[in-house]
């Protein structure tokens, strides 16, 4: 079978939602930018390009119709990039680069652009027209479950206290802010030009001004009685990443970089009420399909969701801290829902190239009760 | 010549308040200060003006009506852009009180300004003929007096001081301007210091102030004594902890420098010691850390004191409440007869003020109404001296007075009543003892002026019916706080029959400080204490009958609201064709807030306005959760501006800055609808069901959860979301207006029967607030 590696990755400035910089920049605009800069930043011949796979998680409104496709044409792409847009809510830009491995193993073409995109202040969280199916709302309630009230409920079922999911969210600030100092960051980030002529360069949902005493004094975000704050959830964001994806092959004849190799993928699934857990099985099956095991994991990208979902899946799945989101996670970053795939994925192979590891894990829960991991390598 | 642009120079409370209500106006603006001493660099050179606009869009109540004016205004400093004042059709000088900062500044604006731009000063103490002593002749033709009260917003009163040497076209045009845009209630006054209101004003305060002290009263006795009188119900000591008690000497030492020392205020200008000792601890009002009353100090919960004046230390502020007085002028003349030590001090600060008011005229104004507008639209009086000594009876004032050896100005001395109507026109005395008419400026129409001239066509104990001519007539309201009951829909019902034979269309407005405060409660409680759900149904009924009935009478209908139009009052403006609002509009469905659900077919009329509104977001959801928002939050407007935004008010629909243009605009509004005039068409309402119901449940559920929404905040607005997503049905059919009627219906009835709806309800007809259960 076919080797598939990630040839290079780029990502927008990650900026918060209603207030950041890019609130004013559509989402096929700002993936519009970022695809060009991968391209030229890869050195990839665009007319090589088979698809551009998109992952969205609400594609309606500005991001409806396939916005894929018109991504293409947006960015004036060779004509001959075909497109889709996908849906798998928060690992929806990962199911992209699994898609691509797919198709290359199946012959189905050489490159890829795997991409994610939301704008979280143009078309909200759900949409604007959200209608749910009212039986089952009725009989299984949970299905529609907040993500917020899920991240409680593993609090609870993990006994996971306030003040250590506190402690987890000021070391996510503490290291992103760290990277973002030393120009960690920088090289993977796009600036992005908006409509009135503004380049936004700059990541800006850190809150390096965060400190224990503060995070201490707010109330619970979804629950009275609860311990899920704003200060350990995700925040909302705006924001756009894509990888480059081809085979080995194509990568060696052509000269490309080679961030990482494609080991294993895999989904799974879990309960609604606690689609936080959704990492633990996920990356138990691509480990087991890599032959592989937690312990051989250089590098892991866990995306942080909330606090207690991060910290019951580190219940499960014991992550030495060192290995864990080294230049910091979502709570801290962002998490434009459909890109957050495209950055960890993207992020893990570099990370593997920077830190000269031989493994890395990307991972992510799922709303609704999923879970989503990629398992890269080194390519030697 | 129109004044299209406007220039303010002086951010302090009052410059940028003008500024603030210019906006208010939808004109663009000019706010200058000076440069700070310490400015660093370009940036800081306009951060005076730049802080004042900061600070306005966070001051409570707010003095823009909608947040986006602000942008109307553009903040700069008297350095760098005096020169951009050349295009600026009215100056606003509202500097600190210092004649030769303002003269010098004049100088400067005299060169820059185009000969037709008016420059006025909002002096407060400085009297004209000193502020344009060596000016130009050409400065003296543009220059006047524009003194605004504060909040400039809020306070109607705008006094004007004019000169021989004025050019008359300037001053009507800024007069127009003021009147009409910026609905300012002009008087105009003599050039004396103080000009109308604050001269009697502070007559007033420091008399109620001094004589309080010498009587050992406390300060919630004064003020609830005095509140009889139709003053704010801050009485005295709560209103001088507005103005800031650091003001009164500066003020009374201001009077006592250039008032003749034969004026009854020039004798009582000395500063109280205790006022002394409590500026000189800080204590200057609310703007610091307290007044005469403040919220102790270190405590967690909010304990009101109050300070004691013969002791000067604070104590436990007891209400304190006058029982069995009727405020009727029987009623009143009876507690100033009383032989108790409150009763006399309160006829001592009126009688004194009476008399010092007449003393007044005509040094300070031409006639008695000039001073009765002032003092009624500056100080928020419900009547202004005269008008309350004629309440009271001149003749037994004289009686009175002289018992106590007074001696009566002419004015009064007649014993002739101050005010009458003659022939159907109101008129009041000079002070040689003659009537003259009132004059009302031109669209100018007032109801109360109508009423002296003819009976009405229809009435009840709620509401009547008033011909104001050209074939339109006046819908009145009159019920306590103007609530709607079986009479005001019997009203309403007979008018419609009235006007569909007789006349041409029809104008609902009333001159009460509120337009309607809703649904009478405790005519419903009854019915609903005493489970009787046939005769609550039929009440229900009867108001969707009424209201649709107005909807779609045969002529035009224009509703002219002013003050609160709550629940069942924001329902009647949703059925008429048009609204005429005046600018002061506090609109709002708050059903929610009893634990109910509008049932008089407001559900119906605002879910009609968001599904209609073109440019909308697509999808059913959308124009749903604009409706649910704005009932389940109970959202009042804090300005007509802000009804627009909620719909509440249509786009087309028009808005009068001036009170007392008010019917004249809403009836013009009728005669331009009746030509040609149809009905609404009946509309249909595409709904989701039971899917948007799911909708709205999901985000129901998480605010309960996150302790946004009470256990039976869930209940009442899932009722709503059920109305609002047309029930039981379906995105393929479609409801009418009579199944979104009796949706609201079965949902009242629902809530209707729940103890914590009748907690609800309880609660706020004995305390007038919600109840959050």
């Amino acid at each position: 079978m076919k080797n598939v590696v990630i040839a290079a990755y780029a990502r927008s400035p990650f900026t918060p939602a209603n207030k950041g910089a890019l609130m004013t920049v559509r989402a096929d605009d700002m993936t519009a930018q970022v695809i060009k800069a991968l391209i030229a930043k890869s050195g990839i011949d665009a007319n090589d390009i088979e698809d551009l796979i998109l992952g969205c998680a609400f594609p309606e409104g500005e991001q409806g119709m396939n916005m894929a496709r018109l991504i293409v044409s947006l960015g004036e792409l060779p004509i001959s990039i075909a497109g889709v847009t996908l849906n798998r809510f928060c690992g929806s830009s990962m199911q992209a680069i699994h898609f691509a491995a797919g198709a290359i193993q199946m012959n189905a073409g050489e490159a890829f652009i795997c991409a994610g995109v939301e704008s979280m202040s143009r078309v909200p969280m759900g949409g604007f027209n959200y209608l749910p199916n009212p039986e089952l709302y009725q009989r299984y309630p949970q299905a529609y479950m907040s993500m917020g009230e899920t991240a409680e409920n593993l609090a609870q079922k993990y006994n996971i206290s306030r003040i250590d999911q506190e402690a987890f969210a000021l070391l996510s600030q503490q290291k992103a802010y760290m990277a973002q100092q030393q120009g960690l960051l920088s090289d993977e980030i796009i600036p992005i030009v908006s409509q009135r002529g503004e380049t936004i360069a700059q990541d800006g949902c850190l809150r390096p001004d965060s400190s224990a005493a503060g995070m201490a004094e707010l109330n619970p975000a979804f629950s009275v009685q609860g311990s899920v704050t704003a200060a350990t959830s995700s925040p909302l964001t705006d924001g756009a990443a894509a990888v480059l994806v081809c085979s080995e092959d194509y990568a060696d004849t052509h000269g490309l970089d080679k961030l990482a190799r494609i080991k294993s993928i895999a989904v799974s699934a879990c309960l609604p009420e606690i689609m936080g857990i959704g990492p633990v099985s996920a990356t138990q099956k691509a480990l087991q399909r890599a032959n592989l095991t937690l312990a051989d994991m250089d590098i892991v990208e866990l995306n942080e969701a909330f606090s207690a979902q991060s910290l019951a899946v580190l219940h499960d799945l014991p992550i030495a801290a060192e290995k864990l989101n080294i230049d910091g996670g979502a709570i801290a970053l962002g998490h434009p829902l459909g890109a957050t795939g495209a950055r960890i994925t993207g992020k893990a192979a570099s990370l593997l190239q920077r830190e000269d590891k031989q493994y890395a894990l990307a991972t992510q829960c799922i709303g609704g009760g999923q879970g989503i991991a990629t398992i890269l390598e080194a390519v030697s | 010549m129109t004044i299209e642009k406007i220039a303010v120079i002086g951010a302090g409370v009052m410059g940028s308040g003008i500024a603030a209500h210019i906006t208010n106006a939808g004109i663009p603006v000019y706010l200058l200060d000076i440069v700070p001493k310490d400015a660093k660099g370009p940036k800081e050179r306009n951060v005076i003006a730049e802080g004042a606009i900061a600070k306005m869009l966070k001051t409570q109540p707010t003095p823009f009506m909608h947040r986006k004016n602000a942008r109307l205004i553009t903040a700069g400093n008297t350095e760098d852009d005096l020169e951009k004042l050349a295009e600026v059709d009215w100056v606003i000088e509202a500097v600190i009180e210092n004649q030769t900062i303002k003269q010098e500044l004049y100088q400067k604006l005299d060169r820059i300004c185009g000969p037709d731009t008016l420059i006025s000063s909002n002096t407060s103490t400085l009297p004209l003929k000193i502020l344009t002593a060596d000016q130009s002749d050409g400065f003296k033709r543009r220059f006047m007096i524009t003194h605004f009260f504060n909040p400039p917003r809020y306070m109607r009163l705008l006094e004007l001081v004019s000169s021989t040497e004025l050019d008359q076209q300037l001053f009507k045009t800024v007069s127009d301007f003021a009147d009409i845009r910026l609905g300012k209630g002009n008087v105009l006054c003599k050039d004396t210091p103080g000009f109308i209101a604050n001269r009697i004003g502070t007559f007033w305060m420091q008399t109620a102030v001094l004589e309080a002290i010498e009587n050992e009263l406390t300060v919630e006795q004064c003020d609830a004594a005095l509140s009889l009188f139709g003053i704010p119900n801050t009485g005295i000591f709560g209103l001088l902890d507005l103005i800031g008690l650091d003001l009164m000497p500066h003020v009374l030492n201001n009077f006592k420098q250039v008032l003749d020392p034969e004026d009854r205020l020039h004798s009582i200008t000395e500063v109280p010691a205790i006022l002394e000792t409590m500026i000189a601890e800080g204590y200057t009002g609310r703007k610091s850390k307290g007044g005469f009353y403040r919220l102790q100090p270190d405590g967690k919960a909010k304990v009101k004191q109050s300070i004691d004046l013969q002791q000067g230390d604070y104590r436990l502020s007891k209400r304190f409440k006058i029982e069995g007085v009727s405020r009727k002028p029987a009623g009143l003349r009876q507690f100033l007869e009383a032989d108790n030590p409150l009763s006399q001090y309160v006829w001592r600060v009126w009688s004194t003020t009476f008399i010092y008011a007449a003393e007044l005229i005509p040094e300070i104004a031409d006639d008695i109404d000039a001073v009765d507008t002032a003092m009624r639209l500056g100080y928020n009086w419900r009547y202004g001296p005269f008008e309350l000594l004629d309440r009271l009876g001149v003749e037994w004032f004289i009686h009175k007075a002289q018992a106590e050896q007074q001696h009566l100005p002419a004015l009064i001395a007649n014993g002739k009543s101050l005010y009458r109507s003659e022939s159907g026109i109101p008129e009041y005395q000079d002070t040689a003892g003659s009537y003259h008419p009132i004059q009302r400026a031109e669209g100018v129409l007032l109801l109360s002026d109508i009423k002296l001239q003819k009976p009405a066509i229809l009435e009840n104990a709620s509401a009547s019916l008033w011909d104001i001519g050209d074939g339109i007539v006046c819908l009145e309201f009159h019920s306590k706080m103007n609530t709607q009951d079986p009479d005001s829909m019997s009203l309403i019902q007979q008018s419609i029959a009235k006007i569909s034979a007789e006349y041409k269309g029809m104008v609902i407005y009333n001159e009460g400080e509120h337009f309607s405060a809703g649904a009478n409660l405790t005519l419903l409680a009854p019915a609903i204490l005493g489970g009787d759900w046939d005769t609550v149904k039929s009440i229900v009924q009867l108001g969707q009958n009424t209201f649709r009935a107005l909807k779609y009478a045969p002529c035009p209908v224009v509703a002219a609201p002013s003050g609160l139009a709550l629940g069942g009052g924001c329902e009647v403006l949703l059925h008429c064709d048009a609204i005429q609002a005046h600018a002061e509009l506090y609109m709002g469905l708050v059903e929610v807030g009893v634990g109910l659900v509008p049932a008089w077919g407001g559900c119906k009329e605002l879910l009609g306005r968001w599904l209609n509104l073109p440019k909308r977001p697509g999808g059913p959801m959308p124009p749903i959760v604009k409706t649910f928002e704005t009932i389940g939050l109970a959202k009042v407007s804090r300005s007509a501006q802000e009804a627009k935004e909620l719909l509440y008010m249509a786009r087309t629909d028009a808005i009068s800055m001036n009170k007392s243009r008010l019917l004249a605009d809403a009836k013009a509004r009728t005669l331009s609808m009746v030509k040609n005039y149809q009905a609404p068409e009946h509309p249909v309402y595409p709904l989701p069901g039971k899917s948007g119901w799911a909708t709205l449940a999901v985000g129901i559920d998480s605010l309960h959860k996150s302790g946004k929404a009470s256990a039976y905040d869930v209940e009442i607005t899932q009722q709503l979301a059920t109305v609002l997503t047309g029930g039981d049905t379906d995105i393929t059919q479609s409801l009418t207006e009579q199944d979104l009627l009796d949706l609201e219906l079965k949902s009242f009835i629902h809530l209707v029967q729940q103890p914590a709806t009748l907690a609800r309800l309880e609660h706020m007809l004995k305390t007038g607030k919600p109840l959050r259960n």
